[in-house]
């Protein structure tokens, strides 16, 4: 592996609900170009992993460190909590529901993070917001309302909104699993552009053709631990353990 | 005298009493208004017990009179009254207008706390965790997502508190207050014509009717959103195809 920058490192990541522990300690290190997809069935922890990435869940305990910016946690307290605001401005997220504001217009769903996190002036945001919403092929819906897209169009909305605060890495939480069959393509098509132009991601998603094809990373967590790491065709051709070869089995 | 005489001869009387009823109750709104946001935080988000005092506040607010609580704010300073001499306090509560917008901004405000607690609690909880996400401070989130949303949430139902409030104000009149009550009365107790009731329940209406009609706009105007897409928004289903 090449010696590049290392834009996010998490270390021992536990994370419990009540008694029952969800995540037994995973670390994991993403270093800038890497898409890195976590699969896993359901109540493997993967999203709860990502979540704790960006403490939208706080961890019982473990270290996460974002370009500097590093909080420890113990018992469930994070040492630094001044850290997890500029954590989080550096880490795009978008998630399942797209979870668009929906008392603002699409254009405005953009602008806000750019205006109102890293007051950037107005008028910079909105030409920003612009060319981010062409691209992602919406710029005949900037003026309206998220309830006025099909979910395909606001999923591809909210990526432009995680865009427009220039993360440094962009976490996606099933970013697909929400849309009608026939809208996924739309969607995995702008998030394959960001991985050629060599974004940092860090994807949990159930489409496997996107972990083999997209992804340089695959993570295959099991019960709450990584039971499988490595390069995705290896993975998928020779995988080494037991569960993720049932796993592959059952979803391809 | 017909009821013709009776405006042609009271108006100023009665437009003096409509002036103090909307002056009693957009202040004694506008005061609860402004001190309910944090009340219904507090509500929300504080531990059971710091909120014991509140709710016990809201309890005594919602489960008495609205006329006993006027009264144990009259009468119940003109007990203390030594007392509140000492603090400098009785001119506030000598004057029958400070002690009855007193009570109606206490019992508002209650109301208003729990009207607006429901609608922090209707807020999409996905929104929120955008902004926390984007990077916002929790005050920024309170701001630009969650009280945008409780406030079209709760609209209709503050509109329906503040009319409530509107008609109770009447009962200033019971401690000298000269409000619409007030000066009907008044003109009452001169010609003892009945009309004279009739067109003081006619400003009401107005009143009520005119309040309606500016809340509705502003109700459009929050939830421009939402009309929009034509239908009520159904939480986390996404929409179809646009129809344009």
């Amino acid at each position: 592996m090449s010696q590049t920058e290392i834009i996010l490192k998490a270390e021992g990541i536990h994370k419990s609900f009540g008694s029952v522990e969800v995540l037994k300690g995973i670390s994991l290190e993403a270093r800038k170009h890497d898409v890195i997809s976590i699969l896993g069935s359901s109540g493997s922890g993967k999203s709860t992993f990502l979540r704790c990435l960006n403490f939208l869940e706080t961890p019982t305990s473990g270290k996460v460190t974002v370009h500097g910016n590093e909080i420890l946690v113990r018992n469930g307290k994070p040492q630094n909590v001044r850290h997890i605001e500029e954590i989080r401005a550096r880490l795009g997220m978008v998630f399942q529901q797209f979870n668009l504001w929906t008392h603002r217009t699409v254009l405005e769903n953009v602008m806000e993070g750019p205006v109102q996190v890293k007051r950037q002036p107005k008028a910079e945001a909105r030409d920003k917001a612009e060319a981010l919403l062409k691209r992602v092929g919406l710029e005949e819906r900037m003026g309206m309302y998220p309830s006025q897209l099909s979910g395909g169009q606001q999923q591809r909305v909210a990526i432009a909104r995680a865009l427009a605060m220039e993360p440094d890495a962009i976490l996606f939480d099933e970013p697909t699993s929400a849309l009608d069959p026939e809208l996924v393509g739309e969607v995995l098509k702008v998030m394959q552009d960001l991985a050629a132009e060599g974004r940092t991601m860090i994807v949990v998603t159930h489409e496997m053709g996107f972990a083999r094809e997209v992804s340089s990373e695959v993570v295959f967590l099991h019960e709450g631990r990584i039971a499988e790491q490595g390069p995705p065709e290896e993975m998928f051709t020779n995988p080494r353990t037991e569960v993720f070869e049932r796993f592959i089995a059952k979803v391809m | 005298m017909n009821p013709i005489e009776i405006i042609a001869q009271y108006w100023p009387r009665l437009l003096d009493g409509t002036l103090m009823t909307i002056k009693l109750t957009f202040l004694g709104a506008l005061i609860a208004a402004l001190v309910s946001p944090g009340f219904a935080l507090i509500r929300t988000h504080a531990a059971p017990l710091a909120q014991a005092p509140l709710r016990l506040y809201i309890s005594f607010m919602r489960g008495t009179p609205i006329l006993a609580q006027l009264f144990l704010i009259f009468y119940g300073s003109g007990q203390f009254r030594p007392i509140l001499q000492d603090w400098g306090l009785w001119t506030f509560f000598r004057d029958p207008f400070n002690c009855a917008l007193l009570a109606f901004a206490l019992n508002s405000t209650a109301y208003q706390t729990e009207i607006l607690r429901g609608g922090i609690m209707g807020v999409p909880q996905g929104e929120i965790e955008a902004a926390k996400a984007i990077g916002m401070t929790r005050f920024k989130t309170l701001r630009r997502v969650v009280f945008p949303h409780a406030y079209r949430i709760a609209w209709p139902a503050l509109g329906n508190e503040v009319i409530l409030l509107m008609k109770a104000s009447a009962l200033a009149s019971v401690v000298t207050v000269f409000d619409i009550m007030g000066r009907t009365r008044q003109i009452f107790s001169r010609t003892f014509d009945f009309s004279t009731y009739l067109w003081a329940a006619l400003i009401y209406l107005c009143i009520t009717a005119i309040f309606v009609l500016i809340w509705r706009q502003a109700e459009r105007r929050l939830s421009r959103h939402i009309e929009a897409h034509h239908k009520p928004r159904v939480a986390a289903q996404p929409a179809k195809e646009p129809q344009a």
